[in-house]
């Protein structure tokens, strides 16, 4: 079941794309069908190396759809939610085995964390592009600000993970 | 408990990277929309585990079982830490198999919480079991990373075979001197009425035969024969097995050692073990329960260790083999030392009988013709072979899985019966 809904999730976030029309609405839905066709094997053959790839062709075509728009699309932020989705699904399938049998509170649990973190994604992206729409000048504050958030979610991964392993 | 990454935390982490790095090259604030998920599920999954404090321990209800019979195995898990979710397996033996759904299992522990995990198991095979070790893995909310432990403690349950019920068993040619339920061949202080003979001075009076000195016009008292008790040895071949689908011509023998083993010493005889094999096992012949325990004991040790080191007879203590004992050898005939050993013992006189723990039952004839012919010709050497036991004054029967083993006891019965008529003649 989770697998099924990794594939949904997957799909939906490339339909996002599709929807979008242009010129390269074709590249998209060629990128979407390897995405899927990616994460299927992954979830078939229990590969989780796979996983972000299909993340990355999924992302590469909507991407691909949005060349030539100078506005930013408000759902993005869906989409960075739904690729989420896919992937923690993706993940939950390949590490459940069938013959562990999961009690029923760890699957509640699970599912309420997952869906809490999706929420929270999503919010954190609505006020993300938010900040980026009232921004006059997109080109280098955006840069800057890109540059700064990558520098503190690297700092900050570094040091969640240093004081997990001492 | 050392915690190491999941392919999850590298894939995580290489799509934020990737994310981050392509919205700065081309400029593109969606693809930090699409890629801040990501970051935000990485940090958070960072930032909530915590090095779990787990100990884990196995225990069991009952340490010795009959085979077949079922036990509980306990996993008992203790958390000083919260453990978001910890999955536990308890590994088992090939001789036993889990009842419980519960194996392996995934759960959640809360800080100072105790779990006691029932696994109901059975031991589908005798032998010394060793469960476990009684793993668990425990992973952080979101799955980033995770830490393993196994436990300390591995118990052991010990598996008796199930015996047969044998209403009647080999008797040995010869007697011992203490008493027992074998009646002598020769004539002394018994029950057992023997013949009659003249009295004599000394003869108790109450040993007079009324009737017959009646008869006979002088004094006549009964004769008897004593009731003594026998030295058997009972001699398990390990050198090789048949085995398929978990049954094998080993568990056949092991089974009707512990039976014959069960039955002579309810006849207050007295019996010994001899494990000849890849690894040599001996008990020095004994009487009573604490005899039988030990053989049944000894026998739950006994596995088919290859071996090319060509053992003879004389590696045997010459206390396990008393003079006037009866060896009793289960053999599937498959190695040529135990069967040099068994002619070996005939050859010194020993009282010597043979249940051929037939290795067929577990074999199948090839389609090939070429091969079947080749196991034709295998199973024709084999009767060969019995012949020659039997030619050297060795009783054998060949005992097919499935057969109750009183019907091959009876066989072995008959031969000797005959075997002595024939000499006498």
């Amino acid at each position: 079941m989770t697998g099924a809904g990794a594939v949904a999730a997957l799909a939906a976030a490339g339909g996002f794309g599709i929807a979008g029309g242009g010129r390269y609405a074709q590249a998209a839905l060629g990128a979407t069908a390897f995405a899927l066709l990616l994460l299927v094997v992954a979830l078939v053959l229990r590969a989780p190396v796979l996983v972000p790839w299909a993340v990355i062709a999924t992302a590469a075509g909507y991407l691909a759809v949005r060349v030539g728009h100078d506005s930013v699309d408000g759902w993005a932020a869906v989409v960075g939610v739904l690729l989420l989705l896919a992937a923690e699904l993706a993940a939950w399938s390949i590490d459940a085995d069938p013959r562990i049998r999961a009690e029923r509170a760890l699957v509640v649990r699970r599912t309420l964390t997952l869906a809490g973190l999706c929420a929270a994604a999503l919010v954190a992206n609505f006020l993300l592009l938010a900040t980026t729409a009232l921004t006059a000048s997109a080109g280098a504050l955006l840069a800057l600000l890109g540059t700064t958030a990558a520098v503190v979610a690297v700092a900050v991964v570094l040091r969640l993970s240093r004081r997990v392993t001492a | 408990m050392r915690p190491y990454a999941t392919a999850k935390l590298g894939g995580y982490a290489a799509l934020a990277a990737v994310g981050l790095l392509a919205s700065l090259v081309l400029s593109r604030p969606e693809l930090v929309a699409l890629t801040a998920p990501f970051l935000l599920a990485l940090a958070a999954g960072l930032a909530l585990a915590t090095p779990p404090r787990l100990a884990v321990a196995a225990a069991v209800d009952a340490e010795r079982v009959l085979e077949g019979d079922e036990v509980t195995a306990r996993v008992l898990l203790d958390a000083a830490t919260p453990i978001d979710r910890v999955d536990v397996y308890l590994r088992l033996p090939p001789g036993m198999e889990s009842l419980s759904a519960t194996n392996p299992v995934s759960l959640r522990l809360r800080t100072g919480e105790r779990r006691e995990l029932a696994v109901r198991v059975r031991a589908r095979r005798w032998g010394a079991h060793v469960l476990g070790p009684a793993y668990a893995r425990v992973s952080d909310p979101f799955g980033f990373l995770r830490w393993e432990t196994v436990a300390e403690t591995r118990p052991q349950v010990r598996a008796y075979p199930r015996e047969d019920a044998l209403r009647r068993i080999l008797q040995p040619w010869e007697t011992q001197v203490f008493t027992g339920n074998e009646v002598a061949r020769r004539k002394g202080e018994g029950i057992e009425f023997a013949d009659v003979r003249a009295w004599a001075p000394g003869d108790p009076v109450r040993r007079v035969n009324w009737r017959a000195s009646a008869r006979r016009g002088e004094l006549l008292v009964n004769e008897s024969h004593p009731e003594r008790n026998t030295d058997v040895i009972l001699f398990v071949d390990s050198f090789a097995e048949a085995r398929q689908e978990g049954a094998s011509t080993l568990d056949l023998a092991v089974r009707a050692t512990a039976a014959l083993a069960d039955a002579y010493i309810g006849r207050r005889d007295r019996v010994g073990l001899v494990g000849f094999g890849g690894i040599l096992r001996w008990l020095v012949p004994g009487g009573g329960t604490v005899q039988l325990y030990r053989i049944v004991d000894a026998l739950l040790d006994t596995e088919i260790v290859l071996s090319y080191y060509w053992k003879e007879i004389d590696v045997i203590p010459r206390r396990t083999l008393p003079p006037n004992a009866l060896v009793l050898g289960l053999s599937p005939l498959l190695d040529g030392r135990s069967i040099g050993a068994l002619l070996d013992l005939r050859a010194r006189k020993f009282d010597v009988a043979v249940v051929d723990v037939s290795p067929l039952p577990f074999t199948r004839r090839p389609a090939d013709p070429v091969d079947a012919v080749a196991y034709d010709i295998w199973a024709l050497r084999r009767d060969a072979l019995r012949h020659r036991l039997q030619r050297a004054g060795i009783a054998v029967a060949e005992w097919r899985a499935g057969e109750p083993l009183q019907l091959v006891l009876e066989e072995v019965r008959s031969f000797r019966r005959h075997a002595r008529l024939a000499r006498a003649s």
